[in-house]
């Protein structure tokens, strides 16, 4: 079932002589339960790509269709909502909200949604995450990699649509990092859940489904790496 | 870059939205700041002015001086000017008359021109001999005289001739009471009114040279020439002024203006302090940044003080000059409106005091607050420094509730109160908008109290009966009422009023006395506002009579009096109680107020005691047509002098008193959008974060509300609390001690300034939620 289609997305930066065009005429389509990754060198336009498909940056032209619905004809209301929903993130450096505790950071976007968040889901997730210990802590309080590991939850508290994480593991060491990558294939497995993952550490990339590369602006399919489903 | 101290403006540049804010914080502080301290000063100097102006340059006053105590007086270094001065009948009450009017009859030095700048020689010059005088224009005008003319003056001893030298301006007191004026040299007074004058009417003015120490130099002097206490006085409106006053409400006075300065200081530092620590986590980081890249603590220390050094030079003027033009924006505003009375202040003079507290003020905190970064950057590791988790200008240590409200309103209550530093830093700055106002808000029940303002029934001009009787006849006041009506001659209002005095009345069993007078529709109406009991409709029909409530004058509507007139005794029911009226026939004697129709049947008197004019065109022109209008049947006072000096002092007084209260309340306002403008900067990127995780724009909205929410009621609840107890001490100081009045709740200033800040606080929201829609995303967090 395919969870996600993009067509011909451009996005150009700057005018004139500082004109960079980070993404030209990119497409793709992404199946449920895919764990994909997209590498490329630095400056390749991978973020650039990410922040368009969740819709936090505006693309110049193209389509963006998540579950069947296109992003960019929404309104922003009504796209802020789809995003709560159906989009989870997970970004380089955390962004965990400092006022609150391991619990309440995972069920953040629930809260924003004035829904109730089921306990048992809750329980389930810090379990998988290991950190029923910590569940009242404040970030403040957490090593870099629970941190990440809250945002994940976070990520997943909702069951989305679609995860995307921006260099998730690039501000930790390779412990938590090759943790980090476990938890996302985890729930990649367990929850069929779709993930599109930006990295540029190629031993992480062992366990994904697919990999991609963007080279200025331009994406071509390296297609599976290892694909545990076929074996 | 030769030097890492270049990176000073190259940083102020990158983060040059920050930058601004708090430039225009620091400029913003120092312009409020340096305008009160500009403003006071202004006060001082056009009050200053004013008195000079209306009481004279003289500091100190002695009587009965001998001749060698005032030669000895003349030779001390500090003394400027000495001025011998006397005068007879300003009471208007002994007879001397100069062609059959009252004459005030004074004697001084020709030095008296110096110290009351306010009589001013029209022409001729100061009588040198026995036989010369000055006179008043009033005279020169009705008596047509001319310089080297003799007039006579009629004295109860006999009359004395003088020959005219020159003219000296009216005073106001001589046009108000119609009486002229006759002015002698000292030697000519002594000669010739000695028996009439005692010799404590002899006064010797004394004004000191300026910067002089007045009170040690009046000790010195009394010490030495044995002067006795109750021979000196001071000219106490000059002398506090001048700040050297020895009264002690003044002395009072000036503690609380100290105290308010105090206050006008410490809420300047709080704002530039709250601009500055906001911007701490960002320059945390980039002082972290600066160790992480080996700059050792000293260079950083340098750099700091270079920076804060930067921020005054970039900040500090603009703020002073803008103080400077409002400040004299404020001047041209007195010149212009009473030209009379303030065209001697300064035109475009700097205010030494404002720009020097204002600049002193803001440098010192620019550079203390500049301080607090470094430290926190040498107390964090630079790793977390550089690492973007020093977000949060005060971390909480507690989770937020947000078990019970809504996410957002959980989220804004705690980012308010999650901290308590925070919470108390905010807080306080909100209510010191209300202590502030409150303190200052004194300036007005001050001026209540002690500046006498016009009534609306002042009038401009009136004729008087000579002789207190209702001689002014019935068709003057139909004439004058037709000029009212057809809009002639720039009369506004006409009115009158008729008096009986001494008359026995007999109420409540008991026998007094109290004068009758009339009002008509006008008179009527101003009462209105003191009418206490009963209704004014049926006095103005002429079915009952208003009474003045004073002691042994106290009664309900609805009960009678008895008066005894020519006409016999006659009954009256009271119809209402007036508080207070514009006039008193002293001691044990009451005042009844009726209808014109009333007195007439209640008299037999058809005339009027008084005629009042309020004028549309206060000009001599009309008032002449008035004047010759009246004749020399009544006395025709011209209180447009007098009217115009009460004017000027209200004025100015009203002026610089709003105008403190205005500035206050600007300094509330900018306050509190500065204070949320900054608290959600300093959160921008966790609401970036957040907008990506999925919160609405309305979610943020609200939760930004419920933060300022929180400031803002804490911020009142503190306010009143330290405010109202302080309103209190300062009222007790300035009003009650002095006129004992009782305190009551400030309601109406305390409505104001919750209203200002309420507004404040919605503005305030504005422009963070307008750049929480403009925001990207992408930027804010930094992707
Ligand atoms: N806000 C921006 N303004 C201008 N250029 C940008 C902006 N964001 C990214 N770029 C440029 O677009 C290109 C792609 O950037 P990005 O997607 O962040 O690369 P990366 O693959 O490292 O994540 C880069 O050349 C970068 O300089
Ligand atoms: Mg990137």
């Amino acid at each position: 079932m395919e969870i996600m289609e993009v067509q011909d997305l451009c996005k150009t930066y700057g005018k004139g002589e500082a004109k960079v065009e980070a993404l030209k005429y990119v497409s793709f389509t992404l199946q449920k339960g895919e764990f994909a990754a997209v590498v490329g060198e630095s400056g390749s336009g991978k973020s650039t790509l990410l922040n368009c498909i969740g819709a936090l940056d505006e693309p110049d032209g193209g389509k963006i269709l998540v579950d069947g619905q296109d992003l960019l004809a929404m309104g922003e209301e009504e796209r802020t909502i789809f995003r709560r929903r159906n989009i989870g993130f997970i970004f380089q450096s955390f962004h965990l909200i400092p006022e609150l505790n391991v619990e309440q950071n995972i069920i953040f976007p629930l809260l924003l949604d004035y829904k109730k968040p089921d306990l048992r889901q809750v329980d389930g997730i810090l379990e998988v995450l290991g950190l029923q210990e910590r569940r009242g802590h404040l970030p403040g309080q957490l090593s870099g990699g629970q941190q990440q590991r809250v945002a994940i939850g976070r990520a997943l508290i909702t069951r989305p649509k679609l995860i995307l994480a921006d260099e998730p593991t690039g501000n930790l060491d390779r412990k938590n990092s090759r943790e980090v990558i476990e938890l996302l294939t985890k729930a990649s497995r367990q929850y069929q859940q779709t993930i599109l993952m930006i990295t540029h550490n190629p031993n992480l990339i062992t366990s994904v489904d697919r990999v991609m590369q963007v080279a200025d602006g331009v994406l071509s399919d390296l297609g599976g790496n290892a694909n545990e489903k076929l074996s | 870059m030769k030097n890492y101290l270049e990176l000073i403006p190259v940083s102020a540049k990158i983060h040059r939205r920050q930058t601004r804010m708090t430039r225009w914080c620091i400029v913003i502080s120092v312009f409020l700041i340096s305008v009160i301290f500009g403003m006071a000063d202004m006060f001082l100097q056009s009050q200053k002015n004013l008195a000079i102006m209306i009481d004279g340059a003289w500091h100190v006053a002695f009587r009965e001086l001998d001749a060698e105590q005032m030669a000895f007086l003349s030779a001390r270094p500090e003394v400027k000017t000495v001025t011998r001065y006397a005068a007879a009948n300003y009471k208007l009450n002994m007879d001397y008359e100069v062609g059959g009017v009252q004459t005030v009859l004074c004697g001084f030095d020709e030095t008296f021109f110096e110290i009351y700048p306010a009589a001013g020689l029209l022409e001729g010059s100061f009588p040198k001999g026995t036989e010369e005088a000055l006179v008043s224009e009033g005279m020169r005008n009705r008596l047509g005289l001319g310089i080297g003319d003799e007039v006579e003056m009629t004295t109860p001893g006999g009359s004395l001739s003088f020959r005219i030298s020159g003219f000296v301006e009216d005073t106001s007191m001589m046009l108000k009471t119609d009486a002229f004026g006759l002015f002698v040299n000292t030697d000519t007074y002594l000669s010739c009114f000695r028996e009439a004058t005692l010799r404590e009417d002899f006064v010797c003015y004394v004004e000191f040279l300026p910067h002089c120490r007045i009170q040690k130099a009046i000790r010195d002097i009394c010490g030495q020439l044995h002067i006795p206490e109750d021979k000196v006085s001071e000219n106490a409106r000059l002398m506090g002024t001048l700040m050297q006053s020895s009264d002690h409400y003044i002395l009072m006075l000036y503690l609380i203006a100290f105290l308010l300065a105090v206050l006008v200081a410490v809420s300047g530092m709080m704002m530039i302090l709250g601009s500055m620590n906001s911007n701490v986590a960002q320059r945390t980081e980039f002082f972290g940044m600066m160790r992480c890249l080996g700059a050792t603590g000293k260079q950083v220390r340098r750099y700091v003080r270079m920076e804060a050094a930067f921020w005054c030079l970039k900040a500090i003027p603009p703020g002073l000059f803008a103080s400077v033009l409002t400040v004299w924006g404020l001047c041209r505003m007195l010149k212009v409106i009473t030209p009379t009375w303030f065209g001697e202040m300064p035109g475009f003079g700097v205010s030494m005091p404002g720009v020097f507290f204002g600049a002193v003020i803001g440098f010192l905190t620019v550079f203390f607050a500049s301080r607090t970064p470094t430290r926190k950057a040498a107390e964090v590791s630079p790793l977390t420094a550089v690492s973007g988790n020093a977000d949060t200008v005060f971390a909480a240590k507690r989770a937020a509730n947000t078990g019970r409200m809504h996410v957002e309103t959980a989220l804004g209550l705690h980012h308010a109160a999650g901290s308590r530093k925070n919470l108390i830093l905010l807080t306080s700055s909100f209510a010191f908008s209300i202590i502030l106002f409150l303190g200052f808000g004194i300036g007005v029940d001050f001026m209540k109290h002690a500046i006498k303002t016009l009534r609306p029934y002042t009038p401009d001009v009136a004729m008087i009966s000579h002789d207190n009787a209702c001689s002014i006849p019935d068709s003057l006041y139909a004439e004058l009422k037709g000029m009212e009506q057809k809009g002639n001659v720039g009369i506004r209002r006409v009115y009158g009023r008729s008096f009986a005095y001494d008359l026995p009345v007999h109420m409540q069993g008991e026998s007094k006395t109290a004068m009758l007078v009339s009002y008509e529709a006008y008179q009527f109406g101003w009462a209105e506002s003191s009418l206490t009991q009963g209704d004014m409709e049926s006095a103005e029909n002429g079915e009952g009579i208003l009474l003045v409530e004073k002691q042994g004058f106290v009664s309900e509507p609805g009960s009678e009096i008895e008066l005894e007139t020519d006409r016999g005794i006659q009954r009256v029911r009271v119809s209402g109680v007036l508080r207070d009226a514009p006039f008193d026939g002293g001691e044990d004697v009451g005042t009844i107020i009726c209808s014109e129709d009333l007195f007439r049947e209640l008299t037999g008197e058809t005339g009027y005691t008084i005629l009042d004019i309020q004028l549309r065109d206060r000009s001599d022109e009309t008032v002449e047509k008035l004047r010759s209008m009246a004749g020399d049947a009544y006395s025709f006072s011209d209180s447009r002098a007098s009217n115009r000096e009460t004017r000027a002092v209200y004025f100015s007084f009203a002026l610089f008193v709003y105008g403190f209260l205005a500035v206050v309340a600007l300094i509330a306002v900018f306050h509190i959008i500065n204070s949320v403008g900054m608290s959600v900067s300093a959160r921008m990127r966790q609401y970036g974060a957040m907008r990506a995780i999925g919160i609405s724009i309305r979610q943020l909205q609200s939760m930004i509300a419920a933060e300022t929410f929180a400031y803002l009621a804490g911020g009142m609840a503190e306010g009143l609390l330290v405010g109202l107890p302080l309103h209190y001490y300062l009222y007790r100081q300035a009003v009650t001690q002095r006129w004992g009045d009782a305190w009551s709740l400030p309601v109406a200033e305390c409505l104001i300034i919750a209203a200002v800040m309420t507004a404040a606080a919605a503005a305030a929201m504005l422009g963070p939620v307008h750049r929480i829609r403009r925001m990207s995303v992408v930027e804010t967090i930094g992707m």
